[in-house]
């Protein structure tokens, strides 16, 4: 058996193939077949994994960045430019809007390559030859010198700006100048499309951008604030309601070729920009103006050397309708200059400090700018704090008469001074005032009388009243950098009377004119504190409400009836106290002053000392509708006015002044009674074309009494005012009959320090027309004249005369 | 004369043939031979190999509808090209639907018959490698050759398209005679001196005289499909490790050491690929605008493509940002368009046609067959794993071009020649017997 097995050959293969092929030709094949089986792994797998594995990592890991990578050179994107909301005053006029504009830029890289192009160009034709008629291409020079010229000329920039800025030949935007208005756009726009060039200019672009327009100027520019380079809200509302305002910007993205030329119809996105909301502020220009005129004059007139401040407020819902402090600023321009005080100041410094080589301005010029720009884009009613003097004894009344420890009965004596924790405090009138009511005691704004109220307070109540008059926090108002309040901690002022005793009539604490002018309208509006704001409501671009301001008190700090006695209080002080400068002919004024000297601020150079004087104002007293606080920083001392320093003298009569223009304004009518009656105002009718009869029917009608003849016409020819003027009803009207109106001046007479009835005479005699404002009463004297004497002015001119009583009372008191 | 009788005329093996016999004997030799002409016919005339033909089919079209996609916005921004858009395609397309014609007619010459042409082939190619090296007068200091882009490679008449690279020429002289002379030797081959030795001296005269055109990376190339024929050919296995030994060597200095770039510096040759291989986005400004350009918008758009791609015809790195979009960088612009998933769809067909072309080989009727099919595709599987390697920047750059993709006539229609051979073997494969 064993015999018969043949073992197989080698490899197994079928014996009939090995017989075919010979042994080596097989073995051969076999190898090539094995070795290219290695190769179709290698080359047909492996190759291919390491490449997939490269490339997942380079379009999935690395995606990101490669795609920002190839995105950044490729996109050119263009922000569009939401058009900001304006802001308007309660009524709707425009305080701040933005209008389209443009920002003019160059492509330095594009305009190098171009004058490269043209200097080839112009060598080719040099080579070449000229054909008959044809002009030599301009040089690269030439159109770089060109486009300097040209557009300084245009945008009114220096040539060597536009030469630095052509310049910049690495990169492709350099902008020239920004936000320029439609002519000079259009102005670029043809200059672009017809120029020497024959085609298109190379390299000269235009943007769309938007431009802030503030069209009442610095009328409550503390309130708008303005716009950073960027368009973007640096100050004031502009900042807080920036998110509101801004809307969202649109975005334009195209894509561009290696060549930097757009591939429009490859990729271009286009995100729509969202219109800004507009917000419509409580403030009422009109009496913004009011209240800026009369904070102007007041100012100029006492020399504020720290500035003034006023807010006018609403005091049922705590809406500012004005608000203003000095120096302040022009939003188009904010970061020069404005007022020409600080202009003389700083114009100083480069005098003292002549200027370096080379530079504009002197170090200490930049210095005392930036300084300045500071100090004028601050608002001192909301940002800073201060000592307030007597106005606050308001909320020292309120107090007492809502613990009960005053009432309308009750009797107050003064012997000049009163001591505290040993400490004496001597009363404003050193004297004393002796027994006196409780509105006596306001009235005289008699300090220990105030400070016997406080004691029967008590401290922790009285710290507790000035919390709950909101004094410790913040009001919340609705503007940027409110100051904070500074008061001594609850157990200090617990531990002893004598702060106390100062705390009463407004020392040794500060607190913002914001803050104050809240706690004083919850002392006369039936005691409501109100959070002082100045948007009421949000529009969007379809002018719908979105947002509107909800005017609830914060919470009752004293009842009606306390209220009810503060304002009577108050009408007191100005009809018998000390406050009859702010007296408005017609109305029922409220009103409390204040002198208060600022502690340590007393130096060899300045012996006494800073002080700040104000002026609160309610009107109408039985029924508030506003409430003004009006005060004024370190005014010129009486050895320089020759009027007493203090707030009754120096702030009241602008009050007056202010809340006569005001009032009227708001609808608010004034009652005369027999005494006012002829500076009871009326408009003069027109007349001109009428009989004598008929003039003098409708004149009776208008409610004027007296006219005067000149001529003897048939018919008046002419009149003195002219129709529509206001002057008081008492006033003469000439009527000319035929006769020609004299030509000639008259010299306005000064007639301050007269009488009322001196100063109209005296006006009369000169040709012109009186009408006495302020105080009334005896005593009272012209405190200004609207012109100055001296000033020739034609006949009949109404010469307004502000009526007040210079008082000697000191109310800044006590502890020195 | 005794006509009639029948009287031996010829002898055979000494035993004399009557006439009739004789007729006999030679009609007999005749029916042999025309039953053997008929069957060397019948397995030239045997079916295509579909999938092969099809796959090249497939990735030239595709490679046509990307080289139209990929080179639109450069032949427009090229006032030299007459501003014509459709300028490169169009030169493609004239070139593909000629090298599809001369594959199917190689595809129908036997193969066999290319033996005779081998050695003929392979003294051309020396001949004209030679020629393109000759030191001369003109500009480039050669006496024939003709520079474009800085390097001496090319031949033909100056000034025209009527040019073409000896080194093209010589790839498939190499391929061709390599089958020839490597499946005459069989067993031999694992011999020191006729296997090795006298292939590789061919082998480096062609590398050499490539690399001194300069043409380096043509001389990957020829070394590469040489090696891959040696390999199968059957040389002893010690030299196929000290070959992969030797490339691991120098992979390992290129990616870790200096000693590699030291050397180009050394040499004065372009050390600088090797600096932006390892870190294209370092250096300067300068740097990044100018020697890593190229490969830094390649990243780009590669980049950019993410999974899916920005859409055929949408790459927007095309734009003048990726220089020779057309050319070598073609698959980058596939992968920024096509994104991920279709760049690893032409990959995989590019896999699958080399697969096809190594089964092929395996199952070729002879050794010469299979050896020409394995140099065709090692070649095309060289090219399309050195340029995808180069455009991802797996490796440093070198100049190869994508098979059927990359613009470049002549190289597509060598490449349908070669397509056309490995068809032509593929004829010949005896048909699986039936189970």
């Amino acid at each position: 058996m064993a015999q018969n097995i043949k073992p197989l050959p080698q490899g197994g293969e079928p014996s009939k193939k090995a017989k075919r092929k010979p042994n080596s030709a097989r073995l051969a094949k076999l190898i090539i077949q094995r070795r290219t089986l290695a190769l179709l792994l290698v080359f047909g797998v492996g190759t291919f994994l390491a490449l997939f594995s490269k490339v997942y990592s380079l379009t999935i890991t690395q995606h990101n960045e490669l795609q920002d990578g190839a995105s950044s050179q490729q996109m050119r994107s263009t922000v569009i430019s939401a058009s900001r909301g304006s802001i308007l005053d309660r009524n709707g006029v425009t305080l701040a809007v933005s209008a389209s504009a443009d920002n003019v830029f160059l492509d330095p890289r594009a305009i190098d390559k171009y004058a490269g192009e043209l200097d080839k160009a112009r060598a080719q034709k040099l080579v070449d030859g000229l054909k008959d008629g044809e002009k030599l291409p301009m040089s690269g020079q030439e159109y770089k010198d060109m486009l300097a010229v040209r557009l300084a000329e245009i945008l009114d920039i220096t040539e060597e700006k536009v030469r630095s800025e052509m310049a910049k030949t690495q990169y492709a935007y350099a902008v020239l100048k920004k936000r320029v208005e439609k002519d000079v756009s259009d102005q670029i726009r043809a200059f672009i499309s017809e120029n020497d060039t024959g085609s298109a200019l190379q390299g000269v672009h235009l943007e769309a951008d938007s431009k802030r327009y503030y069209p009442r100027a610095s009328l409550a520019s503390h309130v708008i604030g303005f716009l950073d380079s960027d368009n973007h809200g640096a100050y004031g509302l502009e900042a807080l309601y920036e998110d509101e305002l801004e809307g969202t910007a649109g975005l334009s993205v195209t894509a561009t070729d290696g060549r930097g030329s757009e591939l429009m119809f490859q990729y271009e996105q286009y995100y729509d920009a969202q219109e800004g909301h507009s917000i419509q502020t409580t403030i009422d220009s009109n009496i913004q103006y009011y209240l800026e005129r009369g904070i102007a004059d007041m100012a100029s007139q006492f020399g504020a050397k720290k500035g003034a401040f006023g807010i006018v407020m609403d005091p049922n819902t705590g809406a500012i309708l004005a608000i203003h402090s000095t120096p302040d600023y022009d939003p188009n321009a904010p970061r020069e200059v404005y007022t020409a005080k600080l202009q003389e100041q700083l114009a100083q410094a480069d005098e003292e400090n002549p200027p370096e080589e080379g530079s504009e301005h002197s170090q200490a010029y930049y210095d005392l700018l930036g300084d300045l720009q500071n100090l004028q884009w601050r608002s001192k009613a909301v940002n800073d704090g201060y000592e307030p003097g007597s106005t606050f004894k308001i909320l020292t009344l309120a107090m007492a008469l809502e613990e009960g420890v005053a009432d309308r009965n009750s009797t107050y004596y003064c012997g000049g001074s009163v001591t505290v924790d040993g400490e004496p405090i001597s009363c404003s009138n050193k004297n004393g005032h002796g027994s006196q009511t409780l509105k006596e005691a306001v009235g005289h704004s008699c300090n220990p009388a105030f400070i016997k109220m406080a004691l029967g307070v008590q401290s922790a109540p009285f710290y507790d009243y000035l919390e709950a008059f909101g004094l410790f926090d913040k009001t919340g108002v609705d503007l940027p950098g409110e100051g904070r309040s500074v008061f001594i901690d609850r157990e200090e002022f617990c531990s002893h009377d004598i702060d106390l005793a100062a705390y009463c009539f407004g020392q040794n604490f500060n607190v913002t004119p914001i803050q104050l002018i809240a706690a004083q309208a919850a002392c006369i509006n039936g005691g409501y504190l109100y959070q002082p704001y100045v948007v009421e409501k949000e529009l969007d671009g379809d002018g719908n409400v979105v947002k509107q301001h909800d005017s609830t008190p914060v919470r009752q700090v004293v009842s009606e009836e306390t209220s009810a006695m503060v304002r009577e209080c108050l009408e007191y002080v100005v009809s018998d106290g000390g406050g009859k400068n702010g007296q408005v002919t017609g109305y029922r004024i409220g009103g409390k002053t204040g002198t208060a000297d600022k502690r340590g601020t007393k130096t060899a150079s300045n012996p006494r000392g800073d002080v700040v004087v104000s002026f609160l104002a309610v009107a109408p007293a039985d029924d508030p509708q506003v409430i003004m606080l009006l005060g004024m920083d370190t005014p010129a001392r009486q050895e320089i006015t020759g009027v007493f320093t203090s707030g009754g003298n120096y702030v009241a009569p602008t009050a007056s002044k202010i809340m006569a223009d005001i009032l009227p304004y708001l609808g608010i009518s004034p009652e005369y009674d027999e005494e006012t009656q002829d500076s009871a105002e009326a408009t003069v009718p027109y007349v001109v074309g009428m009989s004598k009869d008929e003039a003098a029917a409708k004149l009776t009608d208008y409610g004027f009494s007296s006219y005067r003849v000149v001529g003897d016409g048939d018919s008046v020819t002419d009149q003195t005012p002219a129709g529509g003027a206001i002057i008081p009803a008492g006033a003469e009207v000439i009527l000319y009959m035929g006769a020609e109106k004299s030509d000639e001046l008259c010299t306005v007479p000064n007639v301050v320090g007269l009488s009322a009835d001196e100063a109209n005479r005296s006006l009369v005699n000169a040709g012109l027309i009186m009408r006495a404002t302020g105080a009334a009463g005896s005593g009272v004297k012209v405190i200004t004249q609207s012109l100055a004497s001296g000033t020739e002015t034609a006949a009949g001119t109404v010469v307004t005369v502000q009526m007040g009583q210079m008082t000697d009372i000191d109310e800044g008191a006590g502890i020195r | 004369m005794a006509q009639k009788k029948s009287r031996p005329i010829r002898t055979r093996n000494g035993v004399p043939l009557t006439r009739d016999e004789y007729r006999q004997l030679k009609r007999q030799k005749e029916r042999e031979d025309r039953r053997k002409r008929q069957e060397a016919w019948e397995a030239a005339r045997g079916p295509l190999d579909m999938p092969f033909l099809l796959l090249a089919l497939l990735l030239l079209g595709i490679g046509l509808i990307m080289l139209l996609s990929a080179s639109f916005p450069n032949a427009q921004a090229s006032s030299r090209l007459g501003n014509d858009p459709l300028y490169f395609f169009k030169r493609q397309a004239v070139f593909a639907a000629l090298g599809v014609g001369l594959m199917l007619w190689v595809s129908k010459i036997n193969y066999e018959r290319f033996r005779g042409l081998a050695r003929l082939g392979l003294w051309t190619s020396l001949i004209l490698l030679f020629l393109v090296i000759i030191p001369g007068p003109k500009e480039n200091g050669r006496l024939l050759a003709i520079s474009a882009n800085g390097a001496a490679r090319w031949l033909g008449v100056p000034n025209t398209s009527l040019t073409f690279q000896p080194s093209d020429v010589a790839k498939l002289g190499l391929i061709v005679y390599f089958a020839e002379s490597i499946s005459k030797k069989r067993e031999k081959m694992k011999e020191f001196k006729a296997g090795f030795l006298y292939h590789m001296v061919i082998l480096l005269a062609m590398v050499g005289m490539t690399a001194l055109e300069p043409h380096f990376s043509g001389a990957i190339l020829i070394a590469g499909i040489g090696a891959a024929m040696l390999v199968v050919g059957g040389i002893h296995w010690g030299w196929i490790a000290a070959g992969v030994g030797g490339v691991g060597l120098a992979s390992y200095l290129l990616a870790f050491t200096d000693v590699i770039e030291n050397f180009f510096k050394a040499i004065n040759y372009n050390a600088s690929r090797i600096t932006v291989w390892k870190d294209p986005f370092g250096g300067d400004l300068e740097f990044r605008r100018d020697a890593a350009w190229q490969t830094i918008q390649g990243l780009y758009a590669i980049g950019s493509g993410g999974l899916l791609g920005v859409g055929l015809g949408k790459s927007r790195q095309k734009f003048g940002y990726l220089p020779e979009a057309q050319n070598d960088y073609i698959f980058a612009v596939v992968l920024e368009e096509l994104g991920l998933v279709g760049g690893t769809l032409i990959m995989l067909l590019f896999a699958l046609l080399i697969i096809r072309g190594f089964w092929l080989a395996i199952h070729a009727r002879d050794r010469f067959g299979s050896l020409l099919i394995v140099g065709v595709t090692t070649q095309i599987a060289l090219q399309t794993f050195l340029n995808i390697a180069v455009v991802t920047n797996l490796i440093p750059a070198t100049g190869i071009s994508l098979p059927f993709f990359s613009s470049g006539g002549t190289a597509l229609v060598i490449q349908l020649v070669e397509v056309g051979i490995v068809l032509s073997v593929s004829r010949q494969i005896p048909a699986p017997k039936a189970r």
